[in-house]
């Protein structure tokens, strides 16, 4: 074998590998859409079926019906969780990156820490403090549980990105008059889009896949989002595959929305808010 | 929150129209340039002081507070309770359900950690090779991670049935398996199953992470290491590996924060079952608060994790002293 061909060789090796990787990486989206449009029957008959078999929409039918509530309050969820992430951390990543504070190390230090914090510590004491001043299975006390997956990253996230912005920005709209709201009303914050975008996006995902404070806070009738539906169909002994399927189908949809929408945000608040927070 | 901001703002309509150096019409006249941004920069900052006082000082304090008290169904109404010394620390230590899920936690995390990593890396240095598809390959590899968690542990349960699963079924129809595994209520097995599914969901975090910091290794230092003679693993080893440490630093803490805080998925897998194989300190803890309304041992268990998490943060400052250096330097 020439050097030529075993070169060739060796890429379709790698594209190999890839694709394997891939379908075990996809296979079990794969397998919720599979499974969503199979019949109870098919579910428990003991048998795994690769495509589907007597295809029907009535997991459909059984799902939407019983969690449209459910999924719109998850929409609303996932909207207020990004509205509150945006309403902090915009102008707090603003004030840590662009103003010469003596709190800004601490802050910063603290940011990093609170991401630390495990969410079922924080649960247990909202609990609590949520019964004592009436927050409990409320749409604002789930929304301010839900920013706590959101918040500390976002301002990190937007506080990397503003260490960008040449300060002779602010300078010039500061000599040209502008008070500091209106700089960063009208300068900062447009310059930020593309920043401020994939904050909002992944506090959506947060409000609308947390099951942890929905579980906790949301203790009984009323609010329930599409995380706790599928919950609800998980029984002791026997599960409805169908409706779990359908209803996990619905509950992916944002991601593959974003997935397609937003790629490029999605992959640049991967990497930092990790490594160059 | 909006009308904190307009405080210090001038008059907004005209401000930016008039004479180049004149500070806008409204605006306190007697406030030096170097006070007035900082006034301005602590208003910017009060939304999120408050929102880190009200949703994480008040919690983690008042989870102190709580693991010394006296709690039962009663007192959540109350605030405070009774207190108790040390009596929850003592059930917790005594308490053979809560020394497993310690001890889990531990398993679980080290074993996740170093599948992640394996894995992770192993993808990530495929990606940085050139082949036909890699483009698509890797944008895809990041849905697990869009996915809610507790969609990911019910569709685990879903794929690892012991009849009628498709991980029993492939693994019958290869020949690997000749009954199918009990890999959800076989106490032995469970949770390795809970930890298959966790290195799927943080694969695509690690593989990310490691594939942007090698695309950051200098082109010459590659070739340089190619020309000396040096094999692959050799380049790998003693160049490529040196170079990118402190992303593979960072990315196993933050593998680690992320792995003990897992809940959603072994509730969702296992409920922490069977006969509490799978129970993990956050599972467990849940149970104590949540279904036996044991809040007082419940936050003493939450301490134990969050003592654990913590660990860790000096050494998570460290490495980010580069963020946390800067701040210093930013100019007003």
């Amino acid at each position: 074998m020439n050097r030529l061909q075993r070169s060739r060789a060796l890429r379709w090796l790698c594209s190999l590998a890839a694709l394997l990787a891939l379908v075990i990486v996809l296979f079990p989206v794969y397998a919720v859409i599979v499974g969503s449009f199979e019949s109870t029957q098919t579910l428990f008959s003991g048998t795994y079926y690769w495509l589907p078999h007597a295809a029907t929409l009535d997991n459909y039918r059984t799902v939407i019906q019983a969690q449209s509530g459910n999924i719109l309050t998850s929409l609303f969820v996932g909207l207020g969780t990004a509205l509150l992430a945006l309403v902090v951390a915009v102008p707090a990543a603003y004030a840590l990156s662009k103003y010469r504070l003596r709190v800004t190390v601490f802050l910063v230090s603290s940011l990093l820490v609170c991401q630390i914090v495990p969410s079922i510590v924080l649960a247990t004491s909202l609990f609590i403090v949520f019964h004592w001043i009436h927050l409990v299975n409320s749409y604002p006390g789930l929304i301010i549980a839900d920013g706590t997956y959101a918040i500390p990253f976002a301002i990190l996230v937007l506080r990397a990105f503003f260490f960008s912005l040449p300060n002779e920005l602010m300078h010039a709209a500061r000599v040209d008059g502008a008070s500091e709201w209106q700089t960063f009303r009208r300068i900062v914050v447009p310059l930020a889009r593309s920043a401020v975008i994939t904050v909002a996006v992944f506090a959506f995902l947060n409000g609308w896949g947390d099951f942890i404070f929905a579980l906790t806070i949301l203790n009984g009738s009323g609010i329930q989002p599409i995380t706790l539906g599928i919950y609800t169909y998980l029984g002791n002994y026997s599960t409805d595959w169908g409706a779990v399927m359908a209803s996990a189908a619905f509950a992916m949809v944002p991601a593959g929305v974003m997935l397609v929408v937003a790629q490029r945000y999605i992959a640049s608040g991967l990497t930092a808010g990790s490594v160059k927070g | 929150m909006k009308r904190d901001y307009a405080g210090a703002a001038p008059g907004p309509a005209s401000a930016g129209s008039g004479a180049a150096v004149a500070l806008g019409p409204g605006s306190p006249p007697r406030l030096s340039l170097w006070r007035r941004q900082r006034l301005a920069g602590w208003l910017f900052l009060t939304p999120a002081i408050a929102y880190l006082l009200f949703a994480f000082a008040l919690p983690i304090v008042y989870n102190v507070m709580l693991s010394f008290e006296q709690t039962s169904p009663a007192t959540i109404a109350h605030f405070t309770a009774p207190f108790a010394g040390l009596a929850n620390y003592r059930f917790i230590l005594g308490d053979p359900t809560s020394r497993t899920a310690i001890i889990h936690t531990f398993e679980f995390t080290a074993g996740s950690l170093a599948g992640q990593f394996i894995i992770g890396f192993a993808l990530a240095l495929l990606f940085t090779l050139r082949f036909p598809g890699r483009t698509l390959g890797r944008s895809l590899i990041i849905v697990p991670w869009l996915l809610p968690l507790i969609v990911t542990g019910v569709i685990f349960k879903f794929l690892f049935q012991l009849e009628g699963g498709a991980v029993n079924q492939i693994l019958m129809d290869v020949g690997l398996a000749h009954q199918p595994i009990d890999w959800l209520d076989d106490p032995h097995l469970a949770l390795w199953t809970v930890l298959i599914a966790n290195i799927w969901l943080g694969v695509p975090f690690f593989t990310l992470l490691l594939y942007s910091a090698l695309q950051d290794v200098p082109v010459e230092v590659k070739e340089a290491a190619l020309m000396d003679g040096a094999g692959p693993w050799q380049r790998l080893r003693l160049v490529i590996v040196p170079i990118i440490l402190p992303v593979i630093e960072v990315t196993f803490l933050l593998g680690f924060v992320f792995t003990v805080k897992v809940f959603d998925l072994v509730i969702g897998l296992t409920g922490g079952g069977p006969a509490n194989a799978t129970q993990l300190i956050t599972t467990w803890s849940y149970n104590l608060s949540f279904q036996v309304f044991s809040f007082g041992e419940g936050a003493a268990l939450n301490n134990v994790l969050l003592v654990l998490a913590l660990i860790c943060s000096p050494l998570y400052l460290l490495l980010s002293r580069g963020s946390l250096r800067r701040s210093s330097g930013a100019a007003g």
